[in-house]
């Protein structure tokens, strides 16, 4: 039964990385979806260019067989992981509904109400959002990976490291200027509001607007100051993200009796995290990355509220063994001794 | 005196940190850029709209008529990421989707039938410059007339399809859209301003 689980355990990260791409793709997919529905309540066809008839033929094609009404069908799932409707259902992100609250210095419930499922998820889940949903990581996480290449060539990289709770000053700042101005100004530093807005923009209307620069920025940031530096150290909705998960029920657990101390799990985690020493906290996204790394399955999905203190060097470790020859011989000299 | 002195400052404190959103809003908002624009149809007051815009744009997603487009940083930043409506480029066709489509009621939901759409929608007014007005300058003409949604109760018109605007006109912009005469000889004056 625990090696089915083991087993499942360590391919999450390709589940995680299906996820990621299949909402990166929606993103690309829903803004070329509501072109076509514009184009279907047009009933202009003739009127179209080459260009947006051979979009409409190809939207026709892969949806044509599976809608009778694509003008009102497709309204099913709109919008973006800021905010959009799954199935007549609202939701939006927690960022939102707190800088709304902040910016318009009211409690607004029906856009609160939005949020509440995004909320309680991420207080059982943990920073979930950000491993497995957030469009920004993908391309963060790419990001990374060509980091990881470049390395390899031989061109130096940013490694530099910031304190980690730059972030929540990130958060308080943005919310208390958002009160300030009344303009929900969070939503334009936020990179999958950015992604999700800007994708829409250069799909529909035809261009990428300033989004696009910053996120450019955060990535050269990512590159060339601090691997995964901006959603370590500055992002707000990680930020948000971190102190409603602080409590999260399901987190990642090392079995010392397994782990041989190789630290793979803390050269692959992003967010520059200590799994080998237990050290885990309020940041981890739950990504599965390190479990999938792990050469001894000695890191396991676990239910609790807190994390286990440091365990001591793992059993199949050098240390551990060096420990216990140490203290054995240390037995044995007492026991010559007396 | 020390005392008094420490309540006086404190008083103080305290106005500023009341007075400080208004001041700072006002600065912020207080762009004059010149740049004229609609907000869609439904949208709350300026200062309001800004403090519930999330700027989702899933407003210009849910329009039909891609008519509303968004602002970058040109109307200040403020304004960043939030919808409007160029009523020369493309006016609204008051289809209300978009009302629907926003989860903040930034956009209020209104209902598709013309009493709501007068009782609710104030996007601007039209105004007919007179000197530029093909009707006015004795060649009928009554293009706008004829592209008003609200035929008769927003626009009428006289002797030689000369026009004139009541106030309740909702400022849709399809009047605008459709002047025959460059510069357009009527035009919407948005509400905020």
């Amino acid at each position: 039964m625990k090696q089915h689980l083991t087993f499942w355990m360590r391919h999450l990260n390709k589940l995680r990385w299906l996820s990621l791409v299949t909402v990166f793709s929606m993103l690309i997919i829903i803004p070329v979806l509501g072109l076509y529905q514009t184009y279907v309540a047009a009933h202009a066809y003739d009127l179209l260019t080459p260009g947006e008839k051979r979009l409409y033929d190809t939207v026709e094609f892969f949806t044509g067989p599976v809608l009778n009404d694509p003008e009102n069908d497709l309204d099913a799932i709109k919008g973006t992981t800021w905010s959009g409707t799954f199935f007549g259902l609202k939701l939006s992100d927690p960022l939102a509904v707190l800088g709304q609250t902040a910016a318009g210095f009211e409690v607004y419930w029906p856009f609160i109400l939005t949020g509440l499922i995004p909320i309680l998820l991420t207080v059982i889940l943990g920073r979930f959002f950000c491993g497995w949903i957030c469009p920004a990581t993908f391309l963060y996480e790419l990001n990374t990976n060509l980091g990881a290449w470049i390395h390899k060539a031989g061109i130096p990289i940013g490694q530099r490291h910031f304190d980690r709770r730059i972030k929540y000053l990130v958060l308080i700042v943005g919310l208390v200027l958002s009160a300030l101005t009344g303009s929900v100004l969070v939503a334009a530093i936020y990179p999958p509001a950015i992604i999700g807005r800007e994708i829409y923009y250069a799909i529909a209307l035809g261009g990428f607007g300033a989004g696009a620069v910053f996120f450019v920025l955060t990535l050269l940031f990512d590159l060339l100051v601090s691997r995964r530096g901006f959603c370590r150290y500055l992002c707000p909705g990680g930020a948000l993200y971190s102190l409603l998960g602080r409590y999260r029920l399901l987190r990642i657990k090392r079995e010392v009796t397994q782990c041989n101390d190789c630290a793979k799990c803390n050269a692959i985690c992003e967010f520059e995290l200590d799994p080998m020493k237990d050290g885990f906290g309020q940041e981890c996204n739950n990504c599965t990355a390190c479990i999938a790394i792990c050469p001894t399955d000695a890191l396991l999905f676990n239910i609790d509220y807190k994390d286990v203190p440091y365990q001591g060097p793992g059993h199949l470790g050098h240390k551990y063994r060096e420990n216990q020859l140490e203290s054995l011989n240390k037995e044995v000299q007492q026991i010559y001794e007396a | 005196m020390e005392r008094r002195e420490f309540l006086h400052d404190l008083i103080a404190a305290a106005a500023a940190l009341v007075a400080a959103p208004s001041v700072v809003r006002a600065q912020i908002l207080n762009n004059k850029t010149g740049i004229r624009y609609l907000r869609p149809p439904g949208a709350l007051e300026e200062t309001n709209f800004l403090g519930r815009c999330i700027r989702c744009g899933q407003c210009g997603e849910a329009c039909p008529n891609r008519c509303i487009k968004f602002f970058g940083t040109d109307n200040g930043i403020s304004s960043y990421g939030t919808p409007y409506i160029t009523p020369r480029e493309q006016a609204c066709i008051l289809c209300m989707k978009c009302g629907e489509a926003c989860p903040t009621g930034a956009i209020k939901p209104i209902e598709r039938n013309a009493e709501n759409i007068l009782a609710e929608v104030s996007m601007g007014k039209a105004r007919v410059d007179k000197s530029l007005c093909l009707s006015y300058q004795g060649k009928s003409c009554g293009v706008c007339y004829r592209a008003c949604p609200l035929q008769d109760i927003a626009i009428t018109v006289g002797w030689m399809e000369q026009p004139t605007v009541t106030e309740h006109c909702v400022g849709c912009g399809l009047c605008e859209r459709s002047c025959i005469q460059i510069p357009q000889a009527i035009r919407i004056i948005p509400n905020y301003s």
